[in-house]
């Protein structure tokens, strides 16, 4: 299955907040939807689930109109909500009944997830007497009782411990190994990379980068290199890098124990590394620099601006 | 379309099953059944407890007639009579069973009632005069309206004396019995006014009460943010329809159950209450389903009303600034149908009768004590349901429109003015 974003606008009271975006997801391969607060992702992943309609463009799956009606979608959205007075099991069962699923079916469901989860022993209990953690685990097997072709999850590790990370990443690990559609939102960067092939980062309402994630970090980092040197702080070398080879590279970044460099238009690593031999000094780290997602992030959208996104990981 | 209609009757049964699992409103419903069953077993158990025959006291209570001042306990009187008119005769016919002493002036009968040991006291100046003394007058005394009464009886019996009449045959003509066969071709509008009182009340309150239940019920799912779910599980005209059907079913339920307890308790126990409640609980049946059908519908009416007000704040302690509009209204039209109960068939409760925002109360009233036609409750009842549908569509929209917006309350004339426009 492939779900595409065709040149999408939607505008609030004559403001134009999404500018004809566009954007697709495949089947076994998870999506990284990324953007600053306001950057229009909820108004994107609304107007996918036909909550939002759209002023223009179109949402197609496999080359046709997309219904949500037919092809469920699982959605666990960034402001957790359940009912906190109703025993988990009839509300799981509740939302996966308005989803056409017969009651036995959801009842089924409801209690398959819920072992999967670990939460067997809350199926009868109130929302309310668990942990939040707990809570935020009912949310998400809420999200997929119905089994739904396509999950969209909003910031799901937002408040989970490291034991419960550790299961959440196995379910969506599992849910893409699967074939489903997943498209992943988060200001959590390394789980973005952990689990995304594809990234679309959204600012202002523009796509401003797009593509396999992979990819995007070796164009990043085609022409930057790490380097450091034995018995000589990052400061140092950073100086004599920029002093003694600005013919070659020029020092961009620091990192903890390397520098980046960026090699100059028509040198090679080659012809730096043969210039590097003269200045005497013993190699510790010389290799291709990857850029991490935060810095690919804040390269596009986080210019002359403070606020980034947590990297929590 | 399909899927939408099936999901109104999975989000209505939801809701229900909210209510119905909910302690407050199971505990209120069993504790006003229970309290309306007691008030009316309260007299055949205080019959039973003090072995009193209640018929046989409804019974003595009507011997007593223009001259019943006998509740039981004896009281004390002192009176001051120096040209002495009165005489025991007179006193026992009006005072049956009291008490009166005679004292030697007025000073020493203001001193008797002072201490309070005597109910009242009456200084006698003449045959058309006499000074009332009491210390403590209630709202409910009548001592001295009985013994105006005893009073005038003195003037007959003189005024008989002095023409060589017969008092007896007096009295006799003076209280002849006129038999009166009274029968009502059309309605009765003493009868009938009181229970109207009642269902307009009745009306009234079930409309503000349930009203602010279905619109919390709106705004919690906005507070606790499950709509987010909900509105991407189905449509949102489907979850405004189905909750406000909950609720109005919720709410008949309850209603039907207190009604029974009261109706069924008073039909026990009718013979103790001696028919007291008659005038309010003693129905037509043809006003029954007139209250039924308008009073449905109004409900139904502001319950969309009440549902888009919920929807349109985040918090529970923000709905009155919505709903402070609507309930401003209902007000209105429950002064003016009130007021109004004297004068139905005036152009006020024509009008009134007509309109969709008080149509659930004055039509009913119209029919219980006014002359209406078949044809005007039909044009009426036509109007009040399609004005449901209308605001069903239009609070559908406003739901759909404000149900994810959180943060301050959306003004309802933003709300209306973006009607028009689709999110």
């Amino acid at each position: 299955m492939k779900l595409e974003v065709v040149n999408v606008k939607k505008s609030f009271d004559s403001k134009e907040i999404l500018h004809g975006i566009s954007f697709s997801a495949e089947s076994g391969r998870a999506l990284g939807l990324l953007g600053r607060n306001g950057a229009g992702k909820t108004t994107t992943i609304r107007i996918i689930m036909d909550v939002f309609h759209a002023n223009s463009g179109e949402i197609l799956l496999d080359g046709k109109k997309f219904e949500p009606d037919k092809n469920f979608i699982g959605y666990l959205p960034e402001e957790r909500g359940l009912y906190p007075k109703k025993k988990i099991i009839d509300q799981m069962v509740f939302l996966a009944r308005l989803r056409g699923i017969s009651k036995s079916k959801a009842t089924e469901n409801a209690k398959k997830w819920l072992n999967r989860l670990g939460l067997t022993e809350y199926t009868y209990k109130k929302l309310e007497t668990l942990s939040k953690g707990n809570q935020q685990k009912v949310q998400l097997a809420a999200t997929l009782v119905a089994d739904p072709d396509i999950v969209i999850l909003d910031e799901p590790f937002s408040g989970l411990d490291p034991v419960n990370s550790r299961i959440l990443r196995d379910v969506v690990r599992e849910l893409i190994s699967i074939g489903k559609i997943v498209i992943f939102s988060s200001h959590q960067m390394s789980y973005v990379e952990e689990f995304c092939d594809e990234i679309v980062i959204i600012d202002k309402g523009n796509i401003v980068l797009s593509g396999d994630l992979h990819e995007i970090k070796m164009e990043y980092g085609n022409n930057r290199r790490i380097l450091s040197a034995a018995g000589m702080s990052l400061d140092e070398l950073e100086k004599l890098i920029n002093e003694k080879m600005s013919d070659k590279a020029k020092a961009t970044a620091k990192k903890k124990n390397y520098i980046i460099i960026e090699l100059l238009d028509g040198i090679s690593q080659w012809d730096f590394l043969d210039s590097l031999k003269d200045l005497d000094i013993e190699i510790e780290q010389f290799g291709l620099y990857e850029p991490s997602l935060t810095d690919i992030f804040v390269a596009r959208v986080g210019k002359n601006e403070t606020e980034v996104p947590e990297d929590e990981e | 379309m399909k899927n939408k209609f099936k999901n109104i009757f999975t989000i209505l049964g939801f809701e229900l099953d909210n209510y119905f699992k909910s302690k407050s409103f199971v505990i209120s419903t069993i504790v006003i059944c229970v309290l309306a069953l007691a008030i009316m077993f309260a007299p055949r158990i205080i019959n039973a407890v003090s072995g009193e025959d209640s018929a046989k006291e409804n019974e003595s209570e009507g011997d007593t007639g223009a001259y019943g001042t006998d509740d039981g306990d004896t009281e004390k009187f002192v009176y001051y009579d120096p040209e002495g008119f009165l005489t025991p005769d007179v006193i026992a016919m009006y005072f049956p069973g009291d008490v009166f002493e005679s004292c030697q002036n007025v000073e020493e009968l203001e001193d008797k009632v002072e201490s309070e040991e005597y109910a009242a006291g009456f200084a006698v100046n003449s045959l058309y005069s006499y000074d009332y003394y009491i210390f403590n007058k209630s709202m409910s005394d009548t001592n001295s309206q009985t013994f105006s009464e005893l009073m005038g009886m003195l003037v007959k019996m003189k005024y008989c004396e002095e023409n060589n009449l017969d008092i007896n045959e007096f009295i006799e003509i003076e209280y002849a019995q006129i038999e009166v066969n009274e029968t009502v071709l059309g309605k009765d509008s003493a009868q009938n006014f009181w229970y109207c009182y009642v269902l307009v009340i009745l009306v009234f309150m079930i409309i503000i009460m349930y009203g602010i239940m279905i619109a919390t019920s709106v705004t919690n799912e906005k507070s606790n943010r499950s709509v987010e779910v909900l509105v991407t599980s189905t449509s949102a005209v489907s979850i405004l329809f189905g909750k406000v059907f909950a609720g109005v079913l919720a709410t008949l339920f309850q209603c039907v159950l207190i009604a029974l307890s009261v109706l069924g308790g008073y039909q026990l126990n009718r013979d103790e209450w001696g028919g007291a409640l008659d005038m309010f609980l003693n129905i037509p049946s043809e006003v029954i389903i007139t209250f039924a059908i308008f009073g449905i519908g109004g409900f139904i009416f502001y319950a969309f009303i009440y549902g888009a007000m919920g929807a349109l704040v985040s918090k529970t302690e923000d709905l009155n600034k919505t709903a402070g509009s609507v309930q401003m209204v209902i007000m209105i039209v429950y002064f003016v149908v009130l007021f109004n109960l004297e004068n139905v068939d005036g152009i006020i409760m024509k009008v009134a009768s007509y309109l969709p925002i008080s149509s659930y109360s004055a039509m009913f009233a119209r029919v219980a004590m006014g002359n209406v036609s078949m044809p005007e409750i039909t044009i009426s009842a036509v109007i009040l349901y399609a004005s449901v549908v209308l605001m069903g569509i239009i609070a559908g929209k406003i739901y759909r429109n404000s149900t994810l917006r959180y943060g301050n309350p959306i003004k309802l004339s933003h709300a209306l003015k973006n009607l028009s426009k689709q999110d």
